[in-house]
């Protein structure tokens, strides 16, 4: 069992506005930690930290560990040109390696086979419906073969088979020693797995 | 036509017509990145500045390439930084510093008596190509598809979305200024033949048209380059027609493909 994550004492200012609020987390390989809140309460922007998209005003993050993210929102042109598989393909990227191997290539097929949407592999992204596109995000994370995975709302807009079909992957990764953190408003998502520890934000504060 | 294809003989037109084909391939190549990213308008931007340093060269009376390459990269850099910073500012930022620096170039170009010049710095001259400019063209042109070949799934990944390539832990200031100093090559490279006004045009112009065809990110920047290739040519032979100056000729000939393109694809 290796630390993947420890934060201490995180802290996120906006202007005057607390973010997040002197947030400690320690968390291990093959953990599964769910994170729930009201909107508004600082999840994603306790993800987005941890995704090094966000700087904290004060405190210490120590991440181990390779990571793929799921985001809420895609910060994204919709419009843009791209096909799928040139997307999910991206998640393989990381620093020092300039060019697709096989191996990743084999991994963006995978993980597109495992979420079902092999078929849409050159279809554009501005033909998906909302639901494949979350699929494909997810897809991209997965074959980024990620030891922390930071996973926000990735169920808003899947229907109920994607939705087994991800907490199938999911414990199939925690068994791998992967770290999962995940958003959720959906309280029946804990019963997926019975051992994950349960996080809730408010104000910016873990209570 | 056999008068235009006669003029091939001569070694000025022969230069135009490589350095011209070079610096149109690259430049919507480069449009491709700026397009997406809605940068638009940088280029737009250094092109004034380059004008601007164009002009102060030619007042002080020394080599152009030595002003006029560093201002529009520095230009770049600032540019870049500042929309980076200030989302929405970048725009006025842009505004601000392109018509502050073409009203400069022209102020110094009267005052030094070289506003004779202003009109081939304004709209370009493919007489005005040396066998250096040539040179330099074919270096850069080479430059520009060896850096988008070895980089092009990070560039890809950063025009579609920054903040997953930042997630992934990679470092894309890097990449931020490896597009800008291209940018700024291509623009002071550009401007000799395109003119300063115009070389934004050949840069974003053809990226635009080859969106409506593109199926994918390989094929936009293919279709992008073809296009702004035969919008050269196409130019170039309207402009010896013509005698009307070359970079007009060559927006003219992107702007009837864009037409084309909306009026008959979807
Ligand atoms: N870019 C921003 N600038 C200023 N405030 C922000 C910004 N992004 C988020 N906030 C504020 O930070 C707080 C936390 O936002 P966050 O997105 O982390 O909430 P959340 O818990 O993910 O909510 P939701 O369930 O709606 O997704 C909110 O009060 C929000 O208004
Ligand atoms: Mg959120």
């Amino acid at each position: 069992m290796t630390e993947r994550l420890n934060l201490s004492n995180a802290l996120i200012k906006y202007g005057d506005k607390t973010l997040l609020n002197d947030v400690s987390l320690k968390a291990n390989s093959g953990e599964m930690i769910f994170i729930t809140g009201i909107n508004g309460a600082g999840k994603s922007t306790l993800i987005k930290a941890m995704a090094g998209l966000i700087a904290l005003s004060s405190g210490e993050i120590n991440i181990n560990g390779r990571i793929s993210y799921v985001p809420q929102v895609e910060e994204a042109d919709r419009d843009f040109p791209a096909k799928v598989i040139e997307i999910v393909l991206t998640g393989t990227q990381r620093p020092g390696k300039i060019f697709y191997s096989r191996h990743d290539k084999q991994l963006a097929i995978r993980s597109m086979r495992e979420l079902k949407i092999s078929d849409l592999s050159k279809r554009k992204i501005n033909t998906l419906s909302g639901g494949q596109l979350k699929r494909v995000f997810i897809a991209r994370a997965l074959c980024g073969e990620p030891d922390i995975l930071l996973l926000d709302e990735p169920c808003a807009g899947l229907d109920s088979e994607s939705h087994d079909i991800l907490f199938t992957l999911l414990r199939k990764k925690i068994s791998e020693g992967c770290l999962i953190l995940m958003v959720t408003h959906d309280d029946s998502d804990f019963e997926y797995i019975p051992e994950a520890r349960v996080i809730t934000l408010s104000g910016g504060r873990i209570i | 036509m056999s008068e235009i294809l006669d003029l091939l003989r001569y070694s000025f037109v022969q230069r135009a017509l490589i350095a011209g084909s070079l610096i149109s391939i690259c430049a919507s190549i480069l449009g491709v990145i700026l397009v997406l990213k809605h940068y638009s308008l940088i280029g737009h931007g250094l092109s004034e500045i380059g004008f601007a340093s164009l002009s102060i060269a030619a007042a002080l009376k020394i080599s152009a390439i030595y002003i006029t390459a560093p201002a529009v990269i520095v230009a770049a850099f600032i540019i870049m930084f500042v929309s980076e910073r200030f989302k929405t500012a970048g725009d006025i930022a842009i505004a601000v510093a392109s018509s502050a620096a073409l009203a400069l170039g022209v102020i110094i170009s009267s005052l030094s008596g070289s506003a004779s010049n202003m009109s081939s710095y304004l709209f370009g001259s493919v007489l005005a190509l040396s066998e250096s400019d040539l040179i330099f063209a074919v270096i850069l042109a080479v430059i520009i598809i060896l850096a988008f070949v070895i980089f092009y799934n990070r560039l890809f990944l950063i025009s579609y979305n920054e903040d997953y390539a930042r997630s992934l832990g990679i470092n894309i200031t890097y990449y931020q200024a490896l597009i800008s100093i291209l940018t700024a090559f291509i623009i002071v490279t550009g401007m000799r033949i395109m003119g300063t006004l115009l070389i934004s045009g050949v840069i974003i112009l053809p990226a635009v048209s080859a969106k409506n065809l593109a199926s994918g990110f390989q094929s936009l920047v293919i279709y992008s380059a073809i296009i702004s290739f035969i919008a050269f040519i196409a130019g170039l032979t309207l402009s010896f027609a013509l005698n009307i100056p070359a970079g007009a000729a060559v927006i003219l000939a992107n702007t009837i493909i864009l037409i084309l393109v909306k009026v008959f694809i979807k």
